[in-house]
């Protein structure tokens, strides 16, 4: 009997040990973020895309030798997922998250597993950042901040001197800005492209589409949750319709963004004129070397100018170091470094105090032959009034048109496509 | 004297106690082995309830709520399936993954065996390199087949795909967005990933029938043919048995290779959507935590029905051979 007693306890400390390893392991990991109590602390932040941060993030560790960042980068899509992913599950999110402005209405739901900035005294930078960006990090009753805002994405148009010329356009930033003030205006230049040199003037439908939709002051839903699209003259609509004129027009490549054939061809001038915002800049020049000196940026027409992109940083609830988290993102976007992520990747600064800065007015672009882009960028940020309602479905509302777009691309009939993407919109927000 | 005459008790006592414990010792002997047999497969089980067990019972039970990751939980009965059965997008994803079982599943086993049987001559030289090599697919690394698969496959004009096809005068297709040519590029990924894996088994398979039955059948004058029908398919039916068994229940559960290769598009065009990639759209980009484990026990049956078939046919099949022989 003895023996047996023995060995049985033995098996159940066996298996209690196991099934505490099992529960430390959750345990350190939130630890990790922690780091030990006598003073030095570890933050782990996770982004997305090129912001550049590493290297800002050095300095601020020589600044400060007691903290410890632990940066990660992933793909947007994915970031986002494993973020939404760790926070349902309630252990496993970082320190701080950069959120995109596109997901961020998806996060708001979740307002319980952030920590509200206000509370860690964010009130007091509120006067540095431009209205409406500030004003799409707040919750719906204005209570309660998510994230401090990391850069804006005013739109312009990125052009191909080389191929401006071989078209018989102008090549320089005023005078296109002159020729290309209307939509109208922006198809011609289009069919003009096409003719003389047999090149797509954009590079995708999703940008043709984008032209008119992200300076729509409505999207998809409204803050009651209701789907807009259904509605006759909805601005979507229009977007799309564009979209599918330039289409017929022949004027509209098939270079999806980011697949590596869009990378060649940014490289090899394959499509003449890219409506994209500040933050592909600094892509370009990190991954299309041969393009040096061949793109300008212009003016967009009016009715094409808007605000595509832009983050926040924000400080998941589950993190120890609350405190430490904010005064470093606090840091990351006064207007000091968002000047620096300007120069080196193009962010383009949420804080207008930027903009008079001697270092960002007089800012020479070699990748852009010497032009002062930021005069540009500057120039559309002003016409910039907000950026209409997502909510927290709209990526995958977006994708659903962005699909019909593709198919009627490849010759499917617009209108029966528009309704089954709506149809399936409908659909999507029934789960 | 009186010493020795006390100790008597004493003796007895111990006597008793050591032919008792004996006896414990040999019963517990048995105990023993049993309790370290326990012990020995403990952790896995214990991981695997961990693991594998709560979260599909969970599961289970998060069929018949309506959770979004954040919010409290709301119980909505047999709602959830009927919000995914009468999704002509599920139904699509379920079409969609039996045509790419087929495509891609069913060439692997015969293939499978054909280069086995290859492999297992006796005058091919190399043997050993080409094992290797066949499955070497195998062990590559996923992200990196789906780069190289989807250049290969892209929809550009200029890509290897379509200037193969261009070859025999075909128009170039778009493999990422077309109905069959992202059916097709997958299932070739597949084939190509997986056939190394069912050839070594059918290879150990045929390794471990002895010469001596072909030897004694040359003997009796069997043909090659005769031979191949009646020794080696009956000896490797159980290997078959395994093989088919095992992809079909794997084609079913098909989601890295159609999500990789489809990159940003994965999720949101419905050419090439298994029915675990909408699973998986449901729960992390709509955030419908229900429904996508509504859709789990969905495929989850579908599975158990289609194995069943699966044992039924051929292990009817072998009862007979088995009876025949008697």
């Amino acid at each position: 009997m003895k023996n047996v007693k023995r060995l049985a306890f033995l098996s159940l400390v066996l298996i209690l040990s196991f099934s505490l390893i099992a529960c430390n392991n959750t345990k350190s990991s939130k630890n990790e973020s922690g780091g030990k109590s006598d003073g030095k602390v570890t933050l782990n932040f996770w982004a997305f895309g090129a912001t550049g941060y590493d290297k800002l993030i050095k300095e601020y560790e020589k600044e400060h030798p007691n903290i410890k960042i632990k940066f990660k980068t992933s793909e947007n899509a994915e970031h986002h997922d494993s973020l939404f992913t760790a926070l349902s599950a309630g252990t496993g999110a970082p320190d701080i998250a950069l959120i995109e402005v596109d997901q961020l209405d998806r996060f708001k739901q979740a307002q319980d597993r952030f920590n509200n900035l206000f509370d860690l005294g964010a009130k007091d930078v509120e006067d540095q950042y431009l209205d409406w960006t500030w004003n799409n990090g707040k919750s719906v009753d204005g209570k309660f901040l998510f994230g401090l805002p990391t850069d804006i994405g005013p739109k312009a148009l990125y052009y191909r001197v080389d191929v401006f010329e071989e078209a018989g356009l102008p090549t320089d930033p005023d005078e296109v800005a002159a020729l290309i003030n209307s939509p109208e205006a922006f198809k011609t230049a289009a069919i003009q492209v096409k003719e003389k040199t047999g090149k797509p003037f954009v590079d995708s439908m999703e940008m043709a589409y984008r032209a008119y939709l992200d300076a729509a002051p409505e999207k998809y839903l409204n803050p009651d949750g209701e789907l807009l699209i259904e509605d006759k003259d909805n601005y979507v609509k229009k977007a799309y319709d564009f979209a599918v004129e330039l289409n017929k027009a022949g004027v509209v490549g098939n270079f999806e963004m980011w697949s590596p054939e869009w990378a060649n061809a940014v490289n090899d001038g394959s499509f003449a004129a890219e409506l994209g915002a500040g933050w592909l800049k600094g892509w370009m020049e990190g991954n299309a070397p041969d393009a040096t000196g061949k793109f300008r940026v212009a003016t967009l027409p009016k009715e094409f100018s808007a605000n595509w992109g832009g983050s926040y940083l924000t400080i998941p609830s589950e993190t120890k170091h609350a405190k430490e988290a904010y005064e470093f993102i606090e840091w990351l976007t006064s207007p000091e470094n968002q000047l620096k992520s300007f120069k080196s990747h193009g962010l383009f600064p949420s804080a207008p105090s930027v903009y008079t800065m001697d270092d960002f007015k007089n800012n020479e672009d070699e990748f852009f032959g010497g032009q002062i882009t930021s005069v540009v960028f500057g120039k559309a940020a002003e016409n910039i009034s907000g950026s209409g309602y997502k909510g927290e479905k709209y990526v995958p509302i977006n994708n659903e048109i962005l699909t019909a777009l593709t198919n009627v691309q490849e010759g499917a009939n617009p209108e029966k496509e528009w309704n089954e993407a709506v149809k399936r919109a409908k659909d999507l927000l029934s789960r | 004297m009186v010493f020795a005459k006390t100790l008597y008790p004493i003796v007895y006592l111990k006597r008793g106690v050591k032919m008792a414990s004996l006896k414990r010792k040999h019963l517990s002997e048995e105990k023993k082995d049993m309790i370290s047999g326990y012990l020995y497969i403990s952790p896995f089980f214990i991981i695997f309830l961990i693991v594998g067990l709560f979260p599909a019972i969970f599961s289970m039970y998060l069929a018949f709520q309506k959770w979004n990751g954040f919010s409290p939980m709301e119980f909505v009965g047999l709602s959830n399936f009927k919000v995914v059965l009468t999704d002509p997008l599920f139904w699509k994803s379920v079409y969609n993954t039996i045509i790419m079982g087929i495509f891609g599943t069913a060439p692997q086993l015969i293939v499978g065996i054909i280069l086995a049987s290859l492999l297992n001559q006796a005058f091919l030289r190399f043997k050993q390199f080409y094992r290797v090599t066949i499955f070497m697919p195998y062990v590559t690394s996923m992200v990196a087949v789906a780069l190289v698969f989807s250049v290969l496959f892209s929809n550009q004009e200029t890509s290897m795909a379509n200037y193969i096809i261009g070859l025999f005068g075909m128009d170039p297709i778009n493999w990422g967005t077309s109905e069959w040519g992202t059916k097709i590029a997958i299932s070739i990924m597949v084939f190509w990933r997986w056939v190394g894996y069912n050839t070594i088994i059918y290879l150990a398979g045929l390794q471990s029938i002895s010469n001596d039955l072909y030897e004694a059948a040359t003997i009796d004058g069997a043909s090659k043919f005769q031979q191949l029908r009646f020794i080696t398919m009956p000896l490797l039916k159980p290997f078959i048995l395994l093989t088919v068994f095992t992809s079909t229940v794997g084609a079913l559960q098909l989601f890295s290779e159609p999500t990789v290769f489809l990159g940003n598009n994965a999720f949101t065009r419905n050419e090439a959507m298994t029915i675990v990639m909408y699973l998986y759209r449901d729960a992390f980009r709509l955030q419908s935590f229900g429904t996508a484990s509504a859709t789990a026990i969905i495929l989850m049956v579908l599975i158990v029905i289609i194995a069943t078939i699966n044992l039924l046919l051929t292990s009817g099949t072998s009862l007979r051979e088995r009876g025949e022989r008697k």
